[in-house]
């Protein structure tokens, strides 16, 4: 009803004009012989106010919309109201005002939060140390260099030639998101689509692999790895320490994929699949041929998660490598690798709060290319996520 | 030789999940019932040699099989301690997260100028919050040093808060409410940066909501707030559940708890019987807590039958 009065305005005038007629006319009437009931009563509202207000307010709405402004349309038909209508429009036109000031106040209050850090990276990374004891620096660095940058690169090793962190981590990346999205694509489209014995079983364990952190079983997964092949391989430090478990879908946060191209694959309709077998393709051939391309985003969007919690993990990675480098295990390692490279330098002589502008600046290092990634490919982060059935 | 299409096809439905069941066997179920194995071992004599770990079982009488795990809660003067300052943590800070993520969510999925923008913006710490970045601008990293996190507390800790709340103080309010306020302004860091993935879900959840139930309420005339207990609440209660879950496990694995930086001391100074064991209890506690939960959280959800 109420909305209905605000759009009215932008309906044409002979249609609106009907209506109003219809509804004026009906509400008179029911006025009228309210106030008839009430006469008596001379201090009841209605009495004192129909006499002279109910004819020339059909007229008056006849005029609405006829090159009226909103505001004047507003405060004839509101003529025409009772208080506690009133009372909600002026309530509501308080609250559609104010709304979009207070949600601005919140979003740019938390996204300042969001960004601090970041925008602290930009502005540590480039000083020189010694701004870090000017007080009258905070934001704005009075020293711009880029020597700062250059030693935490030296001190990551993100220059050198052999067991470059920077190389390391991007086959290592590549690698191991293309096996697990490819892998884990295929078991969640076994888990979605066909019925087997044991398969609530099976999927409980992908559920299990979900929930189980890491840390529990990496101790046994080391001797595994160690004494790989009943001893005769030793497989730590090896890139195949990675790359063997997201071959087999159980690399870093599997079970979580699985789960995404299940419910996923569950969403996409069934007779996609049934026309494809009517024409004599077989499962497999189905598959590829039919349902990996419709599940283009969702593949986009799992491999790109992959992507960033294979760029992010240091636990595992610090478990299985003990000299392979990378960036998130030097990130880890930096105050060691500082100390080495600048710190334990006598000469020097760096106080703890001059240390965070190498820290910042490598932190600035190691996020460049995620959010290089993230700015380019944010819509495939967000919406993928929507339509890859996440959800229901 | 013809099989029924129902076998031929059950058959295939093994071929496609064969590739994880052999990965799982060897690279998940194995290691596990191995770490589960660890927690009734010699803790002295569980250690690394050629050609794998030297196994002893404890002896299996009179309670000598559960040393271990007595070491866990009696012995160890921190485990006990960090177990339930780790639940008492998850316990408050989950439904923070939840109303704080599903609020946002609303506001994210409200039509203005620069929503994209702000989107981008509140999913950012989703592709940072799970690396080593995020315990370095946290302050929680102690290589850091202390200074780093001094500052940015600092720059969250306003003394308007403090102020505010002794003017409240003054006015009679609780002294308990204020403590609520109180953490909450102050943990606004780490609540705005660990609720980036709720916000997508609940976000997608919101956005699944059927345009009919929106034209029916705005008919009737619901007013926002109507709106959102009767129309978006229900709708989004199976994400609620599902975004809990995922709090849950992503807080009580998160390698900086103090739980899980305990069980890591241990492993690195050899002790991995008592590791073992004080993994699985944490692992088996906070499963308990959560199916607990799920149970009494599901009666309460709403879900739209087909």
């Amino acid at each position: 009803m109420e909305q209905e009065k605000i759009v009215t305005p932008e309906i044409p005038a002979a249609d609106e004009a009907e209506r109003t007629v219809e509804e004026i006319s009906a509400a008179v009437d029911a006025e009228l012989s309210e106030a008839r009931a009430s006469r008596s009563d001379p201090d009841h509202p209605v009495a004192s106010y129909i006499p002279e207000s109910a004819k020339p307010d059909v007229h008056e709405e006849h005029e609405v919309g006829e090159g009226m402004t909103k505001k004047e349309a507003m405060r004839i038909r509101m003529k025409s109201m009772n208080k506690s209508e009133i009372a909600y429009l002026r309530r509501r036109r308080i609250f559609d005002k104010a709304w979009p000031v207070f949600r601005f106040l919140i979003l740019f209050g938390l996204a300042f939060v969001i960004l601090t850090p970041l925008l602290f990276m930009l502005s540590y990374g480039f000083r020189e140390r010694q701004d870090m004891n000017d007080p009258t620096v905070i934001w704005i660095p009075r020293h711009l260099t880029l020597k700062i940058m250059k030693q935490t690169i030296s001190a990551m090793g993100l220059n050198s030639d052999t067991n470059n962190p920077l190389v390391n981590t991007v086959i290592l990346n590549l690698g191991c998101s293309i096996c697990q999205v490819v892998t884990c694509a295929i078991t969640g489209y076994g888990f979605a689509r066909f019925k087997f014995k044991g398969r609530n079983l099976l999927f409980g364990i992908v559920i299990l692999m979900i929930l189980v952190p890491t840390q529990i079983i990496s101790i046994p997964l080391y001797m595994t790895f160690r004494f790989f092949l009943f001893g005769h391989v030793n497989l730590i430090d090896k890139m195949m320490v990675m790359y063997l478990p997201a071959l087999m879908a159980n690399g870093i946060r599997a079970g979580l994929m699985i789960f995404i191209f299940r419910q996923f694959f569950r969403g996409l309709p069934k007779e996609l699949e049934d026309a494809a077998y009517l024409d004599g393709c077989g499962p497999f051939k189905t598959f590829i041929k039919v349902m990996v391309p419709n599940a283009g985003s969702s593949f986009l969007t799992v491999f790109l998660f992959s992507i960033v919690w294979y760029w992010n993990d240091f636990y595992v990675t610090s478990s299985f490598f003990m000299n392979k480098r990378t960036i998130s295990l030097q990130l880890k390692n930096l105050d060691g690798l500082l100390n080495i490279e600048i710190f334990n330098n006598a000469n020097a002589n760096i106080s703890a709060r001059e240390k965070i502008v190498w820290f910042e600046a490598a932190c600035l290092i190691s996020i460049t290319p995620m959010l290089i990634l993230y700015a380019c490919l944010q819509k495939h982060f967000t919406e993928g996520i929507e339509r890859s059935g996440l959800v229901g | 030789m013809k099989l029924p299409y129902e076998r031929r096809k059950a058959l295939y439905g093994y071929g496609f999940i064969a590739v994880w069941l052999v990965g799982t066997i060897l690279w998940f179920l194995i290691p596990l019932a191995e770490s589960l194995c660890y927690c009734f071992m010699d803790n002295d004599k569980l250690k690394p040699q050629k050609g794998g770990m030297n196994k002893e079982w404890l002896p299996f009488k009179d309670g000598e099989w559960l040393k271990n795990f007595r070491y866990a809660f009696r012995v160890d003067p921190h485990f006990k301690q960090n177990l339930l300052s780790v639940l008492k943590d998850t316990l408050y800070q989950t439904p923070m997260i939840l109303i704080f993520s599903l609020f946002i969510a609303v506001i994210l999925n409200q039509k203005f100028k620069g929503r994209g923008f702000a989107r981008a913006i509140f999913f950012l710490p989703v592709i940072i919050a799970t690396g080593p970045v995020y315990n370095i601008i946290n302050g929680n990293i102690a290589s850091t040093g202390a200074d780093s996190g001094a500052q940015f507390s600092t720059l969250f800790e306003t003394d308007m808060v403090d102020q505010l709340l002794e003017f409240l103080g003054v006015m009679n309010i609780s002294d308990k409410l204020s403590e609520v306020i109180n953490t909450v302004t102050t943990n606004i860091f780490g609540l705005v940066w660990s609720s980036g993935i709720q916000i997508l879900i609940f976000l997608a959840a919101l956005q699944n909501i059927p345009v009919s139930a929106k034209e029916a309420a705005s008919m009737e005339g619901a007013t926002a707030w109507e709106y959102f207990w009767k129309i978006t609440l229900p709708y989004v209660s199976p994400m609620i559940l599902a975004n809990f879950i995922y709090t849950v496990i992503d807080s009580f694995t998160k390698t900086d708890n103090p739980v899980m930086r305990l069980v890591l001391e241990k492993q690195s100074d050899w002790n991995y019987a008592y590791a073992a064991a004080m993994a699985w209890s944490y692992f088996a506690i906070v499963m308990v807590v959560v199916g607990i939960i799920v149970v009494f959280v599901n009666k309460f959800i709403f879900y739209e039958v087909d």
